[in-house]
Order: C-alpha cells, then structure tokens, then sequence
C-alpha cells in the first residue's frame, strides 16, 4: 500500500510550504490550502477503498518490518489502519476539504490568513496522524499537534474578546487533559517497556497490572475531555461559538471525535480488550454517556446564541456515541454489543457531516447579518432559501428523521439501548425529545415573520453555498440507503474494532 | 464545595499514583540485572544494534532520528505549529493598521 505515507506527506508538505507560497498573494494561498487538502482528499479516498477491499494495512516506518532483527517485539513506529481507522481517514479528509474551501469566501475579511491556512493544514494533519497511528506516544505526539493547532485557531480572531477567552478556557483544560494521556503513556512504558499499541496488548494480557487499569483511568479522564463529555464539557461550549465556523464545522465534527471519541475506542478495544473487565469500563463510559446525552441536549434548548445552541447539541451528541460505545463495552461480544459499536461509529461519521454542515450554515448567517441572535434572525426563509434549505436538512438529519442519515445511526442505538437496558433506551429518547425541541425552535424562527435586519440578506457566495450544498446532498443520499451503508460498511468496521486478536496478528505477522 | 471535591479528588489520584510508585506493587526503579532484560528489552535491543543499524554512536540520537525519526518530524511540527499560531494570535487587530497609516 504505498499511497498511505502520501496522506501525512503532502499535508505536511502543505503546511511547511504555505508561508512560502503565502509571499504570492492571496489567490495562490487560497488555490494551495485548496488544491493540498483536495489531494489529501483523494489520497484519504484511496486509502479507504483500498482497506475496504483488502484489509488491514501495516507500515513499518524506515523498514519492512517493525520487528527487530532475531527478537519477537517491534522497535519501529508502526501504522496500522484498520476499516474504523480508514474510514476516520475518509471523514477527516471530507470534511476537511469542504471547511478549507468554505474559508476561501467565509475569511476574506480577516488578516493574517497565511497563518490561517497554515494552522487548519496542521489541524487536518494531525488528525491524520491519530487516526493511522499503531504507535501510543506517536499517538500522544499528533495529539499534540491538533490540540495546539485548535488552541490557536479557536483563538484566531484575536480583536475579539470572547475568542481570546475561549481560547484560554480551551487551552487550560486542553493541556491538563493532554497531560493526562501522557502520565498514562508513561506508566504503560515504564511497566512494560514498549509503545506500540498491537504489542502493548500482547504484554497487557500477559500480565495486567494495576499500573495498566490506573493508566487505563487516566487516558479515560484525558480523552473524555478532549470529546467534551459531560461533566467536563465546558470549554467547549466557549471554543465553538467563538472560532470563526469553518473551525467550529472542523472542531465539532472532527476534533473531538478523533482525538477523543476514536482515541478512546483504539484504546479500550485495540490496547485493553482482553486485560480488563469490559463490563466495568463499559459502564463507566455508559454513565458518562448519559450524563452528556441529558445535559448537551438540555442545554441546547434554552440557548438564544445559534452557534452555542450547536455546541451543546454536539455534546448531546457526543453522548449518544458514548452511549454507543459503552454498550459496545458492556455486551462484548453478543449481537446488542455489534450493533451498539456498529450504530456508535455510523453516528460519528453521520455527526461529522450533519454538524459540519450546520455550522457552516451558521457561519454563513453570520457573514451576512453579522448576527446569531436567534431572536433577531426571525424569517431568513424568505431572503435565504438555499441556506435555509440547508439547515432545514442538516437539523431534520441531527434528530434522525426517517429519509436521512441520522435515522438510521439513532436507530442502532435506540435498538440496542433498548436490548441492553431499556432504562438506557428512555434516557436516549429523553435527550432525542430535547434535541427536537432545539431544533424546531431554531426552524421556527427560520420561517417566522422576516424582521428589518433579515431583509437586506441573500444566499451567500458560491465557495460558501458549495461545501453546504454538497454536505447536504450527502446526507440525503447516504439517508437513501441507511441499511445497506450500516451492513456493508459499519457492521464490518465494528467487527474490526472489537477483533483484537486480528489486530495484534497483523502486527506481530510483520504486514 | 466544589473546591473541596476538587482537593480530595486530587488528593485521592495523588495517592494512587504513589501506590503505583511503590515498588512492591507498581513500577519498579532501577531495575537491573534479569529485570532489566525483562522490563527494558527494547532498550537493550536498541543499544545492542544501534551502531550496526543505524551508524551513530549516540544512541540517542539514533533512536530519536532513525527508529523514532517520525516522532521527531511531529515534535518539529508541534513548534511550527505554536509559532505559527502564536505569531497569529499577536497579530494588530482588524483596523489598528488604519489607524496608524
């Protein structure tokens, strides 16, 4: 498989080159950060389907093979891409390209924009980077390299005070919960002397220690920050609604799933299966879960700011993927546990791009009324149909209508709650009626009587109108077929994840 | 309240972590002779082959360029990253330049 180095090459060529390219202008700034995260697109493309067809894909870093010369453990970094790697490799590079493409219109106002393009090149490169990773402190590393990025972009309208708030709120909590993750790498080596992950759940099931289950708590702490679960949500709450909306489509549809949510799934599935107890781990995520369902989605209704009432419905949804996952914990190995795992990983790729989409939408509201007070945005049905449509789309998606993507995902879980513990089920429905009630509210006002402010308004330009009408028509065709996507793709890469013993063979096969 | 969980809380995971520092039931310091080769076997390996492998005879080096090189490009972008992100957040402000010209 010789076209995965090319999906950290050319990001990574992208970034180290932009301020060069940044000395000839604008339109050559723009048309680079476009034409690097297209490749990177094509290349994330590629990477997916050919997975999809063949399986697994090792690569050993400055050799054939990670392991050393006459000895049985690896001394290499290691990648290793598995189905529910790869498709995160697709949802990153997707969603990436269409926020990169948006700035080119949704930005033109703001300076210092070499530096703009720069950080969101970081920010796609290392989430890349976690998603194809076999190697925990490389992990750690790339982990870094999005937060920092996130730090500064959250932050980048700097003549703004919330931004800057919000920015050091992030920063704070963002560098403790990093730090965790750390500790936890440190007392993994020091106990077992190896980083990467295929070999570390070799000698994890040998001998499971209680230095493994205290590092095991402290990356759940770490990485349930970084997804923002409840009760630990707050700094994302002020970090979305301040960054400019192309980051916050990236923040809330990317960031937090791959730094936390995948992270957190590689690490209890592909490190810990078979040294711990499932049970337990599965219900503390199950806990959290619920208290993030009930609060995100609670929050959201009593918002009046349009990209804050997004930011807590992220958190809402950060639950039902928890929820998902923890079940997927809790019933290992039984049919509810698959189709937990199966419907928790559908809703993040769904989630990815219903939230994208809607907070571009929100981006694109604000750059033309200068506004996201809810109440003053009453009736921008009727000066921007495209936009509204668009909303009307990714709002009916988010709280799983039938004819779209998030009925099916929603469902796996609401099954498989119900199976699991029908209490489980009730909580998820409560946090869906929430939910609903956010988002009718939103529409409400949408088709309401147009105020002073909405009627100078009009769609916005088409770099702008482009990633939302193509998030859209995703949704709605990715809607059309719910069943055949979540046998074909899903189920498969939630039987990848819960195979650990495919996952060491692989590594310790040498490819 | 709050501030009071807050200090038991970490009260709490400061005592778990010297349980896990105490030799006798955690990580061990030190280790020597057969422990050595159990815990830091990849250690040994590395300082073992590092000059036939590699070629330098700075085995920190060697791992941190050639074993580990692709965690060095990460650190490399990690810098970039924070200059990049602090030269753009101590940017003027929208408008300042007006002003001044």
């Amino acid at each position: 498989m010789m076209a995965l180095p090319y999906l950290i090459i050319i990001p990574l060529f992208g970034v180290f080159s932009m301020p060069v390219v940044s000395l000839a202008g604008r339109k050559a700034r723009e048309a680079w950060a476009a034409l690097i995260s297209g490749a990177t697109l094509a290349v994330g493309s590629w990477v997916f389907y050919w997975v999809y067809r063949n399986g697994t894909i090792l690569y050993t870093l400055g050799a054939k093979s990670p392991l050393g010369q006459g000895v049985d453990f690896p001394i290499r970094i290691v990648w290793e891409v598995d189905l529910f790697g790869a498709l995160m490799v697709l949802m990153v590079t997707l969603v990436s390209f269409m926020a990169v493409v948006y700035s080119t219109g949704y930005m033109r106002h703001d300076t210092g924009l070499d530096k703009y393009y720069t950080l969101i090149l970081i920010l796609e490169l290392g989430m890349l980077g976690i998603a194809i990773t076999g190697d925990l402190f490389n992990f750690y590393v790339f982990l870094e390299i999005m937060s920092i990025a996130s730090y500064a972009l959250v932050a980048f309208r700097n003549d703004t005070w919330e931004g800057i708030e919000a920015g050091i709120k992030y920063m704070f909590a963002g560098s403790l919960a990093s730090s965790l993750v750390l500790l936890g790498i440190t007392l993994l080596y020091g106990q077992y002397g190896t980083l990467t992950m295929g070999y570390l759940a070799v000698k994890l099931s040998q001998n499971p220690t209680v230095t493994a289950k205290v590092a095991l708590a402290l990356f759940i702490a770490g990485l349930l920050f970084k997804s923002g679960a409840s009760p630990v949500h707050m700094w994302l709450a002020d970090a979305h609604p301040a960054a400019p909306s192309s980051i916050s489509a990236m923040h809330s549809g990317l960031v937090i799933k791959i730094g936390g949510l995948y992270a957190l799934a590689r690490i209890a599935f592909s490190i810990y299966g078979a040294s711990i107890s499932r049970e337990t781990v599965g219900w503390v995520i199950i806990i959290f879960a619920c208290i993030t369902l009930i609060v995100g989605n609670a929050m959201a209704v009593i918002q009046t700011d349009m990209k804050r009432l997004l930011a807590y419905s992220s958190v809402g949804q950060v639950g039902y993927i928890l929820l998902g996952l923890g079940i997927g914990l809790a019933a290992y190995g039984s049919h509810t546990g698959e189709v937990a795992l199966a419907g928790a990983i559908y809703h993040t790729f769904n989630h990815a791009l219903m939230k994208a989409l809607l907070f571009l939408i929100a981006g694109a509201v604000i750059h033309q009324l200068g506004t996201r007070n809810l109440n003053e945005l009453s009736g921008l049905a009727k000066t921007m149909p495209k936009t509204t449509f668009a909303f009307l789309v990714g709002a009916a998606a988010i709280v799983g209508m039938p004819p779209l993507n998030g009925f099916a995902s929603k469902w796996l879980i609401y099954e498989s709650s119900a199976l699991f513990n029908p209490v489980l089920g009730a909580i998820a429905i409560i946090g869906t009626a929430f939910c609903t009630a956010a988002y009718v509210r939103v529409l409400y006002t949408f088709f309401g009587r147009p105020s002073e402010k909405v009627l100078e308004a009009k769609d916005p330009e088409a770099s702008m109108l482009w990633p939302m009408i193509i998030l859209a028509i995703a949704i709605i065709v990715m809607g059309l077929f719910p069943w055949q996507i979540s046998d074909r793709v899903m189920l498969p890469v939630a039987r990848a994840l819960e195979d650990q013993l495919a996952y060491v063979a692989t590594l310790m096969g040498g490819g | 309240m709050k501030r009071t969980l807050a200090y038991l809380s970490l009260l709490f995971i400061l005592g778990v972590l010297l349980y896990v520092a105490n030799p006798d039931y955690g990580l061990k310091f030190g280790p020597g002779g057969g422990e050595w080769k159990a815990l830091r076997y990849t250690d040994d390996y590395y300082i073992t082959h590092g000059l036939e492998e590699v070629g330098g005879t700075n085995i920190v080096t060697d791992i941190v360029f050639d074993y580990r090189g692709y965690d060095t490009i990460g650190e490399a972008t990690v810098l970039f990253t924070a200059i990049a992100g602090a030269v753009a957040l101590l940017r003027p402000w929208r408008g300042d330049g007006d002003e001044h010209h």
